[in-house]
């Protein structure tokens, strides 16, 4: 991870520049067309509802900016922007959580979720195929799935992961590990391991 | 994609899921009004920011008139304490150096105990009087 830190730092070498010469508005112009999509993906990921990533990224965002000018350079730009998303996101889940054991309706909104979607009416084989596999990366243990999810999100890279998870490459490798093989052995035990099935559905 | 970056496996069921995998996991785009909402989000943090940053000197100024005005109450305070102590002992000196004649004609040798008794009497008064207002007991005697 020490490389992508490294990389990221000089690719903010500018943002930083501009915040030490006290330009807040012109460093945050910089730094949110690089950031925006990935602060989003990265409460995706952690959050697992786009209508709660999208308001988590705003507010993260928001906060990021307001606390620019106190941003001592001590940890890389890039970092310090994912620990402040992290920290937005980890706050959302506590929230529902608490939310949800206020409210014991709640607690059949998955049912009611899985029901809605056996009624619908799959168009297709391969969009058969496509939620059978979301419905195993569900069964997933949650940090394998969330590192999972980010690591296609962010286009296959685990440096990158690793910077928006805060965890060393390692761990992201392991959780990756871990999160194929358990697919792996779901599919098998499903009878769904013929490669074939799952080339179709990603044709 | 790098390949250094592959998930580990070379099995033809591994790059399948892999390209499966890709496939149900697209990256989120981001909505269309994200934006435009996260600048009016910062156009209105910013709005706040700059009226708590101009109301800022008045509330300083109006929390440094409050102090010097809970000072000069102090002092006022201090030098009336101090005067009524000062009024008391010329006072009571005054009574003393009046009295002292008819107490030593009454009472004798005893002239001098029976002064310090009254000292002490009228002492305890006044401060049991204040400790009985500074604990509220003609609040709670009015009660009943």
């Amino acid at each position: 991870m020490q490389s992508a830190v490294a990389s990221a730092a000089s690719r903010d070498s500018d943002v930083v520049e501009l915040l030490r010469a006290g330009g807040r508005e012109r460093a945050f112009a910089l730094l949110l067309p690089r950031y925006e999509r990935k602060v989003f993906r990265l409460c995706c990921a952690l959050l697992r509802d786009p209508t709660q990533a999208q308001d988590a990224a705003q507010e993260s965002l928001v906060r990021i900016w307001k606390a620019l000018p106190g941003y001592d350079g001590r940890a890389s730009l890039s970092s310090w922007i994912y620990t402040i998303t992290r920290n937005r996101c980890l706050t959302a889940i506590e929230r529902r959580r608490a939310h949800a054991a206020l409210s014991d309706s709640e607690l059949d909104l998955p049912s009611q979720a899985a029901e809605a979607a056996s009624e619908h009416e799959l168009e297709s084989e391969s969009e058969e195929r496509s939620a059978q596999l979301r419905e195993l990366i569900d069964l997933l243990p949650e940090r394998a799935r969330r590192t999972l999810v980010l690591f296609y999100f962010e286009q296959r890279s685990i440096s990158e992961v690793a910077q928006q998870l805060g965890c060393p490459e390692g761990t992201v490798k392991t959780h990756l590990f871990r999160a194929r093989a358990a697919l792996t052995a779901l599919l098998k035990q499903r009878g769904l391991d013929d490669p074939s099935l799952w080339l179709e559905a990603s044709t | 994609m790098n390949s250094d970056q592959r998930l580990p496996g070379n099995s033809a069921l591994d790059a399948a899921l892999d390209a499966a995998l890709a496939r149900v996991l697209p990256p989120p785009e981001l909505p269309a009004q994200f934006r435009t909402q996260l600048t009016a989000a910062i156009a209105s943090e910013a709005a706040l920011e700059l009226t708590l940053r101009s109301a800022r000197p008045r509330l300083e100024r109006e929390q440094r008139e409050q102090l010097a005005e809970l000072e000069a109450d102090y002092m006022q305070l201090r030098r009336r304490t101090l005067g009524t102590l000062i009024g008391g002992a010329f006072a009571a000196g005054a009574a003393v150096a009046v009295a002292l004649p008819w107490l030593k004609a009454t009472f004798g040798p005893n002239a001098m105990l029976v002064l310090a008794g009254i000292g002490a009497v009228v002492g305890l008064a006044i401060g049991t009087a204040s400790w009985m207002q500074r604990l509220g007991v003609p609040r709670l005697l009015r009660r009943f």
